[in-house]
């Protein structure tokens, strides 16, 4: 047998690389988590996106529908009504019906009968005290009525009651949950279902784009306004805020910059999307500061004037450790206006101090970001009373190292930061473009698309075939466009890159660009006046040509509309590359190998 | 080897023989075809440069037509709500739903209104009703849930909009786009050839297949979207495939000219032959099932029959033209 040229190893090694990249090697079965809820039960056992669960409880490689019956078995009821429950009291003057949803808020007392022989004997059951205004209360039971039987069970002693209350009232239960993941072994004790989504593994690394796997994208500027890049982080910053506020998961918002320089937000969710996404992403969102129902300022530059992120008013100011953990400590200055600073004073004066933080106010300043809260502070004490525009604002992070815990510090920060400047950025935001696309025909039209794409390469190797009568040549060219496709979609799998409409319209012309040159190469080989070496050598020379021209004619493509296409530029580009310096030498040398014969 | 029984015509024996003057069919046919072959020779070197009448028609009519369409509506071409601001609401529904009936509900309320449907390759049922209007997306969807008589959400449709500014400012970019590469295109073609005349015929025939093709996409009345342009991209690479492939094959190889355009025409017709009869075949499939591919792909299989065209009449005249001056020289 001849000796393989190194670049057919090439393009063997790069197909080999490229199934690796786009099948993973561990064959693992289970569901992998796609997010956590933070500082839930499960967050704090360590569980984190991207973990495979291998195992729930006894259930091995559970899929998604198993898990989800899993959890549905053990934790039932959840958002569901309590029942009600019917109990019949005989009291010794009376008998009450009451209809409750949980036990009655009373506190039993014994009265005991003592013996000749010292033995205690429980004649007679007794409320000792209960909560006015309660549904036993309104009853019309009260202190000292003596019970003698619930539902005609007859009540003997206080263990009895509650015996029977706990056989009414089922107790919420913390439920062992065990959950295998490849990274260890996580025990939950919990009432509620894990706090996390989980999805199938998928069964390839390729990632498809919103317009085939459903999800909504926007795309974001300001009112009459051009954002420059600073303006721009932080609307990403207060969106990005209020998202998570809101509990959307799977969001991704980044900046874009379009040939003409003008700055975009691009927002994009996978997944089905809220009706209410269009006035979520189009206003900036509502932050209130209220001290008990009070509020003491808004959003806005009416209230807050100023709040300071860089510099020497905001910043980590120090770091200790504290009984084995460290802590780093933040700081920053925000400005009140005059009006928001006297409204401060007046709530505050009417507070007293905290009776076991004796530097505090006893009321906290609730932040609320559309309506919801976010973060509470300490008032400090000397901010009672005081008209004062200047406040700084502190807070810490924690974390087992100084850099875990500066890090945090400085997240923290950010957080607050971000809340406090919500609803003061200055300009209106407009939609300029969104697409809510239904998930529905995904996986449809993937398949629809996989079978064309293969149609359209078979019809090129029948041409082929045709053409040049040769079975061997139609299949060396079958080859190529093929191992072209798997290299595409391995370079995209290695990337993250998701492939959307546009790209794979990119992958169709590189695999159409890719035929062409082969067909050069074929003809040029063909022709005998040269050496088989010099021919081919030609036949390259007219590829790189090419190839030249239209990956120029692409360059412009990666930032035309705000990039939106620039997921076909960038697949073509990839594709045409690796015709040119992988695929096409290796099948030059396959098409020598096979006239030689 | 000799045997008892000899063939008719024992070519394989040596020797000077007589035979019957007659040739076999094949003979006959062979030099009716080598005759024929020769006055069509002639034929093309007396008549190569007449041949561009025909490009030349089509190029200066496409270009009136353009001309005309920018007088009339201000642009070369027509637009869809890609590029001009709009909604394009895509309806999934277990029951067919009308779509005449619905466009009759909505024509009136909403502007520039286009209902058609998309429909599974196979079956031929109905997958899904598209509506695309110029109008804002509430008001759109508002009407079609009055109309519907459910509530729209993201299992049962897709909504698409696109400001009418970002629109305008995708188009204007597009088009810069569009000029940049072609500027680049050019100039690589030139450096690649270091040669006026032939350079320049490989970007006129590619220029003059965008602008038939624009023509011809805007004569049968298909609106643009954003993914339409970057297939006259798309053209610009597959169209200069094939004149690069015979530019080089005619100044860098010996021989005659009409033997080396012979076997670069064999070479390039397959080459772009190839691509049309996949893309057909793949725009068949997928059929209406993606507006951005079905697009890309009915743009370039229009381009590339121009490019047949313009590669082999266009393109091989103004060269041939060249050869044979520089020749005569």
């Amino acid at each position: 047998m001849t000796k393989l040229n190194w670049k057919i190893w090439l393009l063997i090694f790069c197909i080999l690389g490229s199934l690796l990249a786009i099948f993973p090697l561990d064959f693992s079965k289970g569901v992998e988590i796609v997010s956590v809820e933070e500082f839930s039960g499960a967050f704090e056992q360590g569980l984190r996106p991207g973990q495979i669960i291998t195992a729930i409880d006894s259930q091995s490689t559970p899929s998604f529908e198993d898990y989800k019956k899993i959890i549905n078995e053990k934790f039932p009821n959840i958002n569901q009504e309590k029942p009600d429950i019917t109990l019949n009291i005989k009291t010794k003057d009376k008998d009450y019906k009451i209809i409750t949803k949980e036990p009655l808020k009373i506190k039993l007392s014994e009265v005991f009968e003592t013996s000749e022989n010292n033995k205690s004997k429980t004649i007679e059951i007794k409320i000792d005290s209960m909560q006015e205004n309660s549904i036993a209360y309104e009853t019309g039971l009260r202190v000292n009525n003596t019970l003698v039987s619930i539902n005609n069970k007859k009540l003997t002693s206080i263990e009895d009651y509650k015996n029977l209350i706990d056989s009414l009232f089922p107790q919420e239960d913390k439920i062992k949950l065990s959950i295998t993941t490849k990274s260890g072994d996580f025990i939950l004790f919990t009432n509620k279902a894990p706090e996390i989504s989980v999805k199938d593994i998928q069964k390839t690394r390729i990632k498809t784009g919103l317009d085939l796997s459903g999800g909504a994208r926007a795309l974001v500027d300001a009112e009459e306004k051009e954002l420059s890049a600073s303006e721009l982080n932080d609307l990403i910053a207060v969106t990005n805020e209020r998202l998570n506020v809101y509990g959307l998961k799977d969001v991704q918002i980044r900046p874009v910059r379009d040939l003409s320089g003008k700055n975009y937000m691009l927002i994009e969710i996978a997944g089905s999307t809220p009706k209410e996404l269009e006035s979520l992403i189009a206003q900036q969102g509502k932050f209130e500061a209220k001290i008990g129902n009070n509020t003491a300022f808004q959003g806005g530059e009416k209230d807050i004037t100023y709040v300071a992120r860089t510099g020497e008013q905001s910043g980590i100011y120090s770091c200790s450790a504290q009984s084995g953990s460290e802590i780093c400590s933040f700081r920053f200055s925000i400005s009140l206006s005059e009006q928001a600073a006297k409204k401060h004073a007046d709530i505050t004066c009417q507070l007293e101090l905290n009776t076991e933080n004796p530097q505090y106010l006893e009321k906290k300043l609730d932040l609320y970001l559309d309506e919801k809260l976010v973060d509470s502070l300490y008032i400090g004490k000397d901010l009672k009373c005081s008209e004062t525009t200047q406040i700084a604002i502190s807070g810490s992070g924690s974390g087992t190292t100084r850099q875990e815990a500066y890090d945090n510090a400085v997240k923290e920060m950010k957080q607050l930061q971000t809340v406090l400047i919500s609803g003061s950025l200055p300009f209106k935001l407009k939609i300029e473009k969104l697409d809510t696309i239904s998930p529905l025909l995904g996986k449809e039209f993937i398949n629809t698309i996989f079978i064309a794409g293969i149609a359209a390469i078979l019809a090129v190797g029948l041409v082929v075939l045709l053409r040049y009568r040769k079975l061997k040549l139609s299949l060396a060219v079958l080859l190529t466009s093929l191992s072209e496709v798997l290299i595409i979609l391995g370079i995209s799998a290695l990337f993250n890159r998701n492939l959307d409409l546009p790209a794979i319209a990119g992958i169709i012309a590189a695999i159409g660009t890719g035929v062409d040159s082969q067909i050069i190469i074929l003809d040029e080989s063909q022709l005998t006046a040269i050496s088989l070496k010099e021919r081919i050598k030609r036949a390259l020379y007219i590829i790189l040509g090419t190839y030249v021209t239209t990956l120029f004619a692409l360059l412009p493509l990666l930032w035309a509309g705000a990039g939106l296409l620039k997921g076909f530029a960038i697949t073509t580009i990839i594709g045409i590359s690796v015709g040119v310096f992988i695929t096409r030498p290796a099948f030059s040398e396959i098409v020598k190998l096979i006239l030689k014969e | 080897m000799i045997s008892a029984f000899q063939a008719d015509d024992p070519g394989s024996i040596p020797g000077r023989r007589i035979s019957k003057n007659k040739m076999s069919e094949q003979e006959q046919s062979e030099i009716r075809e080598v005759s024929k072959k020769q006055k069509l020779t002639t034929w093309y070197n007396k008549n190569y440069k007449l041949l561009l009448i025909i490009p030349i028609f089509l190029f200066l009519f496409s270009l009136a037509y353009l001309g005309y369409s920018f007088y009339t509506t201000g642009d070369f071409i027509t637009k869809d709500i890609t590029l001009t601001g709009g909604t394009s609401v895509t309806l999934f529904s277990e029951q067919e739903i009308n779509t005449k009936e619905i466009s009759d509900f909505l024509s009136g309320k909403i502007n520039d209104l286009s209902v058609r449907e998309l429909s599974d390759f196979r079956t031929g049922r109905q997958k899904a009703v598209i509506i695309e209007t110029i109008s804002e997306p509430n008001q759109v969807r508002d009407l079609l849930e009055e109309f519907l008589k459910y509530e729209l959400t993201s299992e049962n449709s897709s909504i698409e909009s696109t400001g009418s500014s970002l629109g305008k400012s995708f188009y204007n970019q597009l088009r810069i786009a569009i000029l940049i590469s072609f500027i680049l295109m050019a100039i690589i073609v030139f450096i690649l050839f270091r040669n006026f005349i032939p350079s320049f015929a490989v970007v006129i025939s590619a220029f003059a297949d965008i602008t038939m093709t624009l023509a011809f996409v805007d004569l049968i009345g298909m609106k643009i979207s954003s993914a339409g342009i970057t297939a006259i991209l798309m053209l610009i690479g597959y169209s200069v495939d094939s004149d690069i492939m015979l530019t080089t094959r005619l100044l860098k190889r010996q021989g005659e000219t009409n033997k080396n355009l012979l076997s670069a025409f064999k070479t390039g017709i397959t080459m772009t032959l190839t691509s049309i009869i996949a893309i057909t075949l793949a725009l068949f499939i997928i059929q209406s099932f993606s507006n951005i591919l079905e697009q890309i792909f009915s743009i370039l299989i229009i381009g590339l029959t121009f490019d047949i065209l313009n590669t082999w009449i266009t393109n091989v005249s103004i060269l041939k033209w060249y050869l044979e001056s520089k020749h005569h020289d």
